[in-house]
């Protein structure tokens, strides 16, 4: 993954999720995303595939053992990012 | 009649002169630190008000909590109406956010608060309905119950429908039916001119006294300090209707 890309990313979650007091620093890119790591909660899980639709044009399934695999961490999701962006 | 009274109360009212009664608080910006971080970002101003207000006045999470709004989170709601019609998909949390009992459930996973959470609109009349609904549950056997009254300027494009403007203020009771300061309500001839009240009244009222009128139900309801035991009595024959 890109410098670029990870600071994209982890700017994003913090603007879209409005995590206060929480710089890019602060987000590991192997640690976990939800639960346990940042802390993020399935509210989030939904906020997210909207803005990675918003900002990638990327769908996701929320049905889908997938979309749990690339919300594991920062890392997993900027793969899929790369991999699936249409914009 | 079971009488109610006044045991405790907070306010909030950024716009209040700041310097007077400490159950006041004028800070624009309220801490919501009652509620840990990643709660605490989802609320706006007034839920973090009222979520520290509750913490001081129900700080073991044993209360039922009862909330009135006129408005609730007018804001989140119109920007998620205009949203639609722009034909944009809808923020997740803020449509959690935007329900009238937002505020409470935030509060009550923070403190672990499991027992009956009520959230209320009455179209001006929320003064009246607190206190008919925290009756019931009095009268079921609470010993107190904690009730709260918020609200905040609506959206520019909102407030031309309104007959009076929304001042923001939040203000929580602890009411209970022995100890404190009995409410003494009566049959007011409510004259022309009278807004609905709104929470800044219900703050004029704790801090200046009454009565506090409800022109919609003809109700003007009072704070009675009694000295005596003999007035104690009186004020309580007397109490709520």
């Amino acid at each position: 993954m890109t410098h670029a890309l990870e600071l994209e990313l982890k700017q994003m979650i913090i603007d879209t999720l409005e995590l206060e007091d929480v710089t890019p620093e602060d987000i590991d890119p192997d640690a976990p995303l939800f639960v346990e790591g940042l802390g993020l909660d399935s509210i989030d899980a939904l906020e997210l595939g909207l803005a990675l639709q918003k900002h990638y044009g990327i769908k996701l399934d929320a049905e889908s053992d997938d979309t749990r695999q690339h919300f594991a961490s920062l890392n997993h999701l900027a793969a899929l990012v790369e991999a699936r962006r249409v914009k | 009649m079971m009488p109610i009274t006044l045991q405790d109360w907070r306010a909030w009212q950024p716009d209040h002169p700041a310097g007077g009664d400490p159950r006041l608080s004028t800070n624009p910006r309220p801490k919501g630190d009652s509620v840990p971080a990643m709660l605490r970002r989802r609320l706006n101003v007034v839920g973090r008000a009222v979520c520290d207000m509750l913490a001081e006045l129900d700080p073991e999470g044993r209360s039922i909590l009862l909330h009135a709004s006129r408005h609730g989170d007018a804001e989140r709601t119109l920007e998620m109406l205009y949203a639609l019609a722009d034909g944009d998909d809808l923020s997740p949390a803020r449509f959690g956010m935007s329900v009238h009992n937002a505020i409470l459930g935030v509060h009550s996973i923070a403190n672990g608060n499991r027992r009956s959470l009520q959230a209320l609109a009455a179209t001006g009349d929320e003064v009246a309905a607190l206190f008919s609904e925290a009756r019931g549950y009095l009268a079921d056997g609470e010993s107190d119950i904690v009730a709260v009254f918020s609200d905040v300027a609506v959206p520019s494009r909102f407030a031309e429908y309104l007959d009076d403007p929304v001042e923001t203020a939040a203000v929580a009771l602890r009411l209970s039916t022995t100890g404190g300061t009995p409410i003494v309500a009566s049959r007011f001839d409510v004259p022309d001119g009278v807004r609905s009240p709104q929470p800044g009244d219900m703050i004029a009222w704790l801090l200046t006294g009454g009565p506090l009128l409800c022109p919609a139900r003809r109700i003007a309801w009072e704070l009675a300090p009694c000295p005596s035991s003999a007035g104690h009595d009186a004020c309580m024959h007397n109490g709520l209707r």
